[in-house]
């Protein structure tokens, strides 16, 4: 970053967010210049906390004159340093912008500002009724940025990524200019649908906040099924639990659909490495069902019972089990404080935690999965896999959640070197990392197809002809 | 006598098991109905993640630790921008749970040794100390001043426990001695034991600060004069005067007298045959044994505010030291049977014609009024439009009337409702009480 006059553009920005919102104090900026990922920190220049669309407006308008990288913000608590500002700059933190404009209960769709929280959005929608997929993170991560990062929630097996929730949007442009896409663009009022026009949304999901700021986002909503039905199973080997997941999934009877390895069902996973007992089974499942009535329900066990049948027909070690409850709970109270992040994964480890998270089809869960064992293993991490099944279709998520002690460069090193080797391996499978690091976005490019690269290339260059937005994170 | 008083360096474990994953930002209950609102003061009033909650202290902690960064008057101030609430603590689910009001005021004793901390206006207070024995500047013969009314009409004058023996010690504190307003509740509190007809006696102008601001603010060196004179004073009373409890109505004398003191190795030969007890506490005993019959009807609509010192800052921590359950420094379970959460509430409800109605944030979600941790001194605006937040907090509810057992946020309180021209008031427990205790027949 080149900037002339540090103090010029503290005071633009003060003038812009007002005096109390904008800072060059160092302690400041080193608080947002970590988190708990293996991406190594770096500062911000200055932080700034915008509370209106005009605002967000002018400190892209300036940025964008002058040249200064910004990094839109909204909690941090994604684990890729998505928000790790790589060549310093302006953070701009949004959590202000927390208002939920409107909960359309007919329409069944919701218009939120990024700051909103998953915590805050349960508990207002709760009072209609209604849910959205709430992922295994902190209650305090935002809903917004979830969703725009193609994040995941307790919704997938039935209505697929957080990502295809999404209804319409409001951005700022890099240059500070406001677009709208989807129907609010046609009528402000009209939140409900990105389509049938031009599926504009795709310049800003997934991009990391390297195409613009949205500001507002519409997403839909759904009922809450009062019938909750948990089926457990587990198994000894990840073939048998992709061959019982491969098959309960074409019945698409469930909200959530998703295995965890031994070594992830711990509460917290072992690190280092420690071996699996011989007398567990090594793969576990939790498949959510919601109905409206008994007899829903009855007919959903049905059909879980007659898979279950054919698993064990085809010689599977497929085994009703009964899942630990607090493992249950954190699995359908959603959002919760016990779970992501925090307590079940990284507590032992040291602060520290990292993942390959790809979308892999699931006919490759069980190759990639062997690979990743072998590799974590080898550098004396536990292999705390997940898998979990996207909208009836055969591909879903896989991902290792790998805790590591932070305090320590070397132990951290060891683990981003892991990792980036089983995401070589996923790459190689056909998987696709999400929310990735600078690190697996190079591992991405080098395997890009050229017009691939070229068509992202020319985007990011319309949208932002002077590389202002989170440069450096897409690894271009 | 020696402290166990942990320095930064002796937290950095713990300091480093903080992920910043964020969850200790907002006080969030899964229900259902799940329920989420702001729980950090300072978070709420300034934003920056620095600020917010632990995530954001232990990041300064961590950055002094490293050398990455350094005492300047900004990173000073920033230190100083927290209730030590423990609001934050509440919601964590990792290993350093225990630990966390423990590290921001280790932060602060690092910035009390570089001889950068506290602020300004908080200095006034340890000089108060060295001074006048209290943080107000008050001169010891004020310390009584509250007590005059013992002295007219039909008013039984309260005992001199330096000269006369009595098993029951009331210890009064600065804020409720010295602070004009808060002066109702020690005289609630001596009318209620007058009219129960109680052995007790306070230390009058010899009674000492118990530290508790001291500690807050990071001068161990002010806390621990004052904790050793008043354990020696304790100790003494004891073995002459017959003293066998404490009883205080101040929410920061009982949470440093309980376990403040108790960082200190002779603390158990010290307290040895006395006992420690809030007023609420005290007066619940005595409820429950029958001692305590109220007239009625008080037919208000009250709501209950949790002190943080009073509450959740009593929360005891099982910690895995030795890694034989879980693994080394593993934060195992948290034991709240010393937080005073129901008593309050249950004396509530025993008043004839109470209605109790609650806020969104209790117990150990209560959200802080303000003013601990030195920023009713440090911050006095801050404060008050932190405790306006929460008057406001409590008008939703439909009382008219908020009720609490800590003289400091019924001072703060009081001061939030004026400041956004509420009709809320504050009151102490020991004012509602002393309204409906009918005076003992001779």
């Amino acid at each position: 970053m080149h900037v002339t006059n540090k103090d010029a553009i503290l005071n633009e920005l003060a003038s812009i967010v007002g005096k109390e919102n904008a800072t060059a104090s160092k302690h400041i900026r080193y608080a947002y210049s970590y988190d708990m990922s293996f991406v190594t920190p770096k500062m911000p220049d200055y932080v700034v906390m915008a509370s209106t669309v005009e605002q967000v407006q002018g400190v892209l308008r300036l940025a964008n004159k002058e040249k200064i990288p910004v990094v839109p913000y909204t909690a941090g608590t994604n684990i890729g340093g998505l928000t790790i500002p790589e060549r310093g700059g302006i953070i701009l933190d949004l959590k202000r912008m927390n208002k939920i404009i409107n909960i359309d209960t007919e329409s069944h769709y919701a218009v939120i500002e990024p700051g909103v929280s998953h915590a805050q959005l349960a508990s207002a929608l709760y009072k209609h009724n209604l849910r959205f997929g709430w992922p295994v993170g902190p209650p305090s991560a935002s809903v917004s940025s979830c969703a725009i990062s193609h994040g995941i929630g307790g919704l997938n097996a039935r209505y697929g990524l957080n990502s295809q929730e999404i209804t319409s949007m409001e951005v700022v442009l890099p240059t500070g200019e406001l677009v709208r896409v989807g129907s609010c663009a046609i009528n402000p009022e009209a939140w409900h649908s990105v389509l049938p026009m031009p599926q504009m949304d795709g310049l800003f999901k997934g991009w990391l906040g390297s195409t613009g700021v949205v500001t507002k986002l519409g997403i839909t909503v759904h009922p809450i099924p009062p019938v909750l039905k948990v089926f457990t199973v587990s198994c000894q080997n990840v073939e048998d639990m992709v061959s019982y997941m491969m098959n309960l999934s074409n019945y698409e009877i469930c909200d959530d659909l998703t295995a965890v390895s031994w070594w992830l069902a711990q509460v917290p996973i072992p690190y280092p490495y420690k071996p699996k007992p011989e007398n567990a089974h090594e793969w576990f499942c939790f498949a959510n069902t919601n109905s409206f009535t008994e007899k829903e329900k009855e007919a959903r066990v049905e059909i879980w019972e007659t898979v279950l049948e054919e698993e064990k027909k085809k010689g599977t070690s497929i085994q009703v089990t009964q899942y630990p409850e607090e493992a249950l709970r954190a699995r359908t109270h959603l959002p919760s404080q016990i779970v992501g992040s925090t307590k079940n994964y990284c507590k032992q480890g040291g602060a520290g935690i990292s993942w390959p998270g790809t979308f892999t089809p699931a006919n490759k869960w069980a190759p990639v999965y062997n690979d990743w064992k072998k590799i974590l293993i080898d550098h004396n991490l536990s292999p705390s896999i997940r898998m979990s099944m996207y909208r009836g279709v055969h591909y879903g998520m896989l991902r290792a959640m790998i805790p590591f002690n932070k305090k320590s460069a070397k132990e951290t090193e060891n683990a981003r070197q892991a990792i980036v080797e089983c995401l070589k391996v996923d790459l190689d499978h056909g998987g696709m990392p999400y929310k990735p690091p600078v690190d697996y976005a190079i591992e991405i490019n080098k395997r890009a197809h050229p017009g691939y690269l070229l068509l992202l290339k020319k985007i990011k260059a319309l949208l932002d002809p002077n590389d202002i937005m989170n440069p450096g994170k897409l690894g271009i | 006598m020696k402290w166990n008083i942990s320095t930064l360096e002796e937290l950095e474990d713990a300091i480093w098991r903080c992920t910043a994953c964020g969850t200790c930002k907002v006080a969030y209950d899964y229900g259902p109905p799940s329920q989420c609102r702001e729980i950090c003061p300072a978070g709420t009033e300034f934003g920056f993640e620095g600020f917010m909650a632990s995530k954001g202290k232990i990041a300064f902690a961590r950055g002094i630790l490293s050398g990455e960064l350094e005492w300047d008057e900004e990173l000073v101030e920033a230190v100083y921008k927290c209730t030590i609430c423990a609001g934050c603590q509440s919601q964590c689910q990792l290993d350093h749970k225990p630990y966390i009001p423990e590290i921001f005021e280790a932060l602060r004793r690092k910035a009390v040794e570089a001889g950068a901390g506290p602020l300004p206006a908080q200095k006034v207070i340890a000089q108060s100390l060295r001074s006048y024995d209290n943080p107000y500047q008050g001169p010891r013969r004020v310390r009584t001043d509250w007590a005059r009314i013992f002295k007219k009409g039909k008013q039984k004058p309260i005992k001199d426990i330096n000269k006369e023996p009595a098993p029951l010690l009331y210890f009064v504190g600065c804020t409720g001695a010295y602070n004009v307003p808060e002066r109702v509740i020690p005289q609630a509190t001596a009318s209620i034991f007058n009219k129960l007809g109680l052995d007790y006696g306070i230390l009058g102008e010899n009674e000492l600060c118990c530290g508790s601001t001291a500690m807050r603010l990071g001068d161990a060196e002010a806390f621990k004069r004052m904790a050793e004179a008043n354990l020696e004073t304790f100790k003494k009373l004891h073995e002459k005067q017959g003293v066998e409890t404490i009883v205080t109505a101040c929410a920061g004398c009982y949470r440093a007298i309980l376990k403040d003191y108790s960082l200190a190795d002779e603390y158990e030969e010290m307290m040895k045959g006395i006992k420690v007890i809030h007023v609420s506490q005290f007066l619940y005993d005595l409820y429950k044994a029958g001692r305590l019959e109220f007239s009625g009807p008080l037919p208000w609509k009250v709501t209950y505010h949790d002190p943080c010192h009073a509450g959740r800052h009593l929360t005891k921590f099982l910690v895995d030291k030795d890694g034989s359950q879980l693994w080394a420094g593993a934060y195992i379970s948290l034991n709240e049977e010393d937080c005073l959460y129901d008593v309050p509430r249950d004396l509530l409800k025993a008043i004839p014609g109470i209605e109790l109605t609650e806020m969104q944030r209790i117990r150990a979600n209560s959200y802080c009024c303000g003013g601990g941790g030195g920023v009713m001194t440090g911050f006095p605006d801050w404060a008050q439009r932190n405790a306006a937040l929460r008057i406001q907090e409590g008008m939703e509810t439909g009382a008219e009337t908020m009720v609490s057992i800590c003289p400091f946020c019924h001072y703060n309180l009081n001061q939030g409702a004026q400041g956004i021209g509420s009709p809320m008031k504050l009151l102490d427990l020991t004012e509602l009480i002393d309204r409906v205790l009918p005076e003992k027949e001779v």
